[in-house]
């Protein structure tokens, strides 16, 4: 199938920069045909401007300034967001791309007084989000999880109807060990590889 | 009180700035100082950068980049932000502002490895915030902005200091009606801040 790898980290001889490589070899690996986008190596802008917002609603119009990143989510079968969990979220560079790039008629329709939002993304058929989370496990349940929530439910809800997702996250990052890493690494390996 | 009001909307002409003018004009009316931080006319970067990254646990280094905001969040006594919910969350120019200003040092401490809050001069905290979908369906995907709101600052600001958050749902079925009416009560909101 045709994965797209979007990663955003802004160091790249960081850990989640390993675990972008093990999403990609994994990927590869199972025979996919994989597309890697670099939010910071693209120096990608994540506020949307007075212009942009005015038009947002017009379709084809608000697809111009999004229109390289649309083309990379409409083409792709598979989408896996590889990031930081920072203060429960993601990162704004990663949610401004959401803002910025998923838009409405080409991702879903708009609701109206008959019908709730419609999903126009359904030819992504698997989702999954990797991330590395400061927080315990427990803490970031209790917080209910936004970043895990935003894309596992909200995103989801723009693709297949029937679209599986995949959450693989690793916790207390800042207290984490080589043999913790490697253990998550070599999970991340084989979930993702299990696409 | 000395309330620090943090505004996340591009356009002066939506509904979102209307909101904003509102909460200032009642807020000011009412006796309070305002410090109006408008995150998209004061050209806020929200990217968290590379050397950000590495310096941030550094607290003699983490915020030199955005030290004037580091200064207006710690001389507030009250937090308001006003912003619309953009594929269920904070736009990103905010949620870049919790990235890059609510440091370490700053919004908590680090303490024998355990998060401390850091922000117990702050005693009130309001959002007034917009989604374009049903209630229901913000619940569905678990409301992420309102849980950051009401359990992520609420730990991190005076304990037991009131959280209130006002939202109008449903944007893009909105009517005049609903959108005056919302604004009616943002403004009691805020009079009685």
């Amino acid at each position: 199938m045709r994965a797209l790898v979007v990663y955003a980290h802004p160091v790249p001889e960081s850990f989640v920069a390993a675990v972008r490589d093990a999403t990609l070899d994994a990927l590869r690996g199972a025979g996919h045909e994989v597309r890697l986008l670099d939010l910071y190596a693209e120096g990608f802008d994540p506020v949307m401007g007075p212009e942009e917002r005015r038009r947002y609603h017009d379709p084809v119009v608000n697809e111009q300034p999004v229109a390289e990143h649309l083309a990379l989510i409409q083409w792709c079968e598979i989408l896996v967001l590889v990031y930081p969990t920072w203060w429960f979220g993601l990162p704004a560079i990663l949610k401004g791309w959401l803002d910025r790039v998923w838009v409405p008629h080409a991702t879903f329709i708009i609701p109206t007084a008959e019908h709730g939002p419609l999903p126009a993304m359904t030819h992504i058929r698997k989702l999954a989000a990797v991330t590395t989370c400061g927080a315990t496990w427990l803490v970031s349940k209790w917080v209910g999880e936004p970043g895990r929530r935003t894309v596992m439910r909200g995103i989801r809800s723009l693709c297949h109807p029937r679209c599986r997702t995949t959450y693989i996250a690793t916790y207390k990052m800042d207290s984490s060990t080589p043999d913790s890493r490697a253990r998550y690494l070599a999970k991340v390996r084989r979930k993702i590889g299990q696409l | 009180m000395r309330v620090l009001v943090v505004f996340a909307h591009p356009v002066e002409t939506s509904f979102q700035a209307a909101l904003h003018r509102t909460v200032v004009a009642s807020l000011t009316k009412a006796g309070h100082v305002v410090d109006d931080c408008d995150l998209n006319a004061e050209g806020f970067n929200p990217v968290l950068s590379r050397q950000e990254r590495i310096d941030y646990h550094d607290l003699s280094r983490n915020r030199q980049n955005v030290d004037p905001y580091v200064q207006r969040l710690l001389a507030c006594e009250a937090l308001v932000l006003v912003h619309p919910v953009w594929n269920f969350g904070f736009p990103a120019i905010l949620k870049g502002f919790f990235d890059r200003v609510f440091l370490p040092g700053v919004s908590f401490r680090m303490e024998n490895g355990l998060v401390k809050p850091n922000l117990h001069h702050i005693t009130k905290l309001t959002a007034v915030v917009t989604y374009g979908g049903a209630r229901w369906r913000a619940l569905g995907v678990g409301d992420p902005p309102r849980k950051i709101v009401k359990r992520v600052l609420r730990a991190q600001i005076k304990p037991f200091a009131p959280v209130d958050y006002l939202a109008h749902y449903d944007m893009n079925r909105s009517t005049d009606q609903t959108r005056a009416a919302f604004l009616q009560r943002v403004a009691v909101a805020m009079e009685r801040f």
